[in-house]
């Protein structure tokens, strides 16, 4: 299998995940595709008590992208175990649980729960980085001393999958990669949306209720891909790479960058099926590029 | 729900910036009820990132249809569908308009909101179930139907080239001014939030249920993104929760009772 992936001793089918908040809980496109193909699927944020997320308008379309600021909006942990839960557990694919906070405590009691629940899960991914709620996690994703404790913090707890969701939106990501491995991450993933804001003229408003918002799609690729690199450059965890991936290509590009899995999000919205069509189209390409396994061109970009 | 590849049958201008695009998909076809919507890819070029949600305006024979404006890049694209294009919709999507047993309908559409309420009027067409129909517009070249009175089907103009002058309302209070036997009204409606507030008042002054299709901005059309909110009425801020507050359109709409929320 040229797209099979053996990373800290768990197989992943291929490297293409689907993101957080761009793909439920997997059950709601049961009728559209067979997501036991995917590599994994990363479910949306689930924080510590239910949450109704922001006043609409949530979501506008950029060129190439679309903004949005759903706030987190999530049916909570007690919920999530009792309903998603069971269903996730019957997925062959790899299931990581996102979670999302406000402080040390609401992590690790959300995260907790999780580990009481007999899940099938690999493993979680947390997210520092949410733009979109105020104190949502973000100051820990700007903070490295912050990324390191509550790193360190959710370590003690599990010994699943640990993988930190960076943000853009910082001054250098590479201290905030590093803060992370030092704490105990098992793995980063890199990027979550960057801060953006449209304005609709005739009604002299921002297209967002809360005005700022997070910019997805292909209009982030570029600035997710350098993101990847700087931290491949100062890491030696595995990277997931996230922004605008929409192609084979562009998966591609990523794992050259530094990334060993990447994940789709934006472009599920647009095509549901788009994570297989990826990986359909990775394999040619593998022996377009001469590798024997796709994990086998990650880092190996040449400089001029 | 699925994601399918329809086949393009017609799709022209049927009045003034009015367009209708008839569509060949069996399967939506076969699921759909009124009320009902499709998510439409107006464009594959990665440049244009969201479908677009539009209302089934009919289905017959394996043939749904639409009915839009072209307002931008988008509706641009899909005003550009040539017969016998190859387009993908996934669908059917949201819930539908409430059963009806003895209550009597007014249906009424302004502009291309005018959709869903069509698909509806086919229904009770083929039950044989009498009805109202308005449909409002700014002026005489939008409309496409005939204003028809002894049938029940008022047109409106807010320039009053043709039908009744004034909006949607005019025509309602007119049913309502008539002699009749009639007590138990039920509003359904859909078109601009505008016109669908000004009927919410007017059904909560004269105490008529009222149901209305809602458009919002939305991604993936079913329950994933949690783009396309709609505040509820009964907001008894409970400190922590889910869909009590903000419904979304996609699944618990795009019908709602127009006492369950806010604003429409």
């Amino acid at each position: 299998m040229l797209t099979k992936i053996d990373l800290l001793n768990h197989t992943f089918k291929s490297p293409i995940l689907v993101a957080s908040g761009t793909f439920g809980y997997g059950d709601e496109v049961a009728g559209l595709i067979d997501v036991n193909q995917l590599g994994g699927i990363i479910t949306k944020s689930v924080t510590l008590d239910p949450r109704e997320g922001n006043a609409p308008p949530r979501i506008a379309e950029t060129s190439a992208g679309m903004l949005n600021s759903i706030g987190l909006a999530n049916l909570g942990v007690k919920e999530y175990c009792q309903t998603k839960l069971p269903q996730l557990n019957k997925l062959e694919t790899k299931v990581i649980i996102n979670i999302a906070g406000y402080e040390v405590d609401d992590y690790v009691k959300t995260l907790q729960i999780l580990e009481d629940h007999a899940g099938n899960h690999a493993g979680y991914e947390i997210n520092i980085s949410c733009p979109n709620v105020k104190s949502g996690g973000m100051q820990f994703g700007v903070d490295a001393v912050l990324t390191e404790s509550l790193t360190s913090e959710m370590r003690k707890h599990t010994k699943k999958l640990l993988i930190l969701k960076l943000s853009p939106n910082v001054t250098k990501i590479e201290d905030i990669a590093m803060a992370a491995e030092a704490g105990g991450a098992d793995m980063i993933s890199a990027i979550n949306t960057v801060v953006g804001m449209g304005i609709n003229i005739h009604k002299r408003k921002p297209v967002l209720n809360t005005v700022f918002g997070g910019l997805s799609g292909p209009a982030i690729k570029p600035i997710a891909l350098a993101n990847v690199h700087k931290i491949y450059k100062v890491v030696s965890v595995p990277i997931i790479g996230i922004g605008g991936i929409a192609t084979a290509e562009d998966v591609i590009e990523f794992i050259m960058a530094g990334a060993d899995l990447v994940q789709v999000g934006t472009a599920n919205f647009k095509d549901p099926s788009i994570g297989l069509k990826i990986t359909k189209g990775l394999e040619p390409l593998c022996k377009t590029l001469e590798v024997a396994n796709i994990h086998d061109l990650k880092g190996t970009l040449e400089y001029y | 729900m699925v994601n399918e590849v329809a086949t393009v049958i017609s799709n022209y201008e049927i009045a003034s910036n009015y367009w209708q695009a008839i569509l060949k998909a069996p399967e939506i076809s076969r699921q759909a009820k009124p009320g009902q919507f499709i998510n439409i890819l107006p464009i594959k070029s990665w440049s244009k990132m969201m479908r677009r949600p539009m209302s089934i305006a009919s289905n017959e024979h394996g043939n749904i249809s639409i009915i839009y404006k072209v307002i931008g890049e988008g509706t641009q694209y899909i005003s550009d569908w040539k017969e016998g294009s190859k387009v993908d919709i996934i669908g059917p999507l949201g819930n539908t308009w409430p059963e009806f047993k003895d209550e009597y309908p007014i249906l009424i559409g302004g502009g291309v909101g005018i959709a869903p309420i069509l698909y509806l009027q086919d229904k009770f067409s083929s039950e044989g179930l009498k009805h109202h129909l308005i449909m409002g517009a700014k002026t005489g070249s939008e409309h496409f139907l005939e204003h028809s009175p002894d049938e029940g089907l008022l047109l409106t103009t807010d320039d009053g080239t043709i039908g009744v002058k004034g909006t949607v309302i005019s025509a309602l209070e007119a049913i309502f001014h008539t002699p009749s036997d009639i007590r138990n009204y039920r509003i359904c409606a859909c078109g601009p939030s505008p016109m669908l507030n000004a009927i919410k008042l007017f059904a909560s002054d004269h105490s008529i249920e009222c149901f209305v299709a809602l458009e919002t901005m939305m991604a993936c059309g079913f329950g994933i993104c949690q783009g396309c909110s709609i505040e509820r009425e009964q907001n008894s801020d409970i400190g922590s929760s889910y869909r009590e507050k903000y419904s979304l359109a996609c699944i618990d709409g795009p019908v709602f009772q127009t006492n369950e929320i806010k604003n429409c």
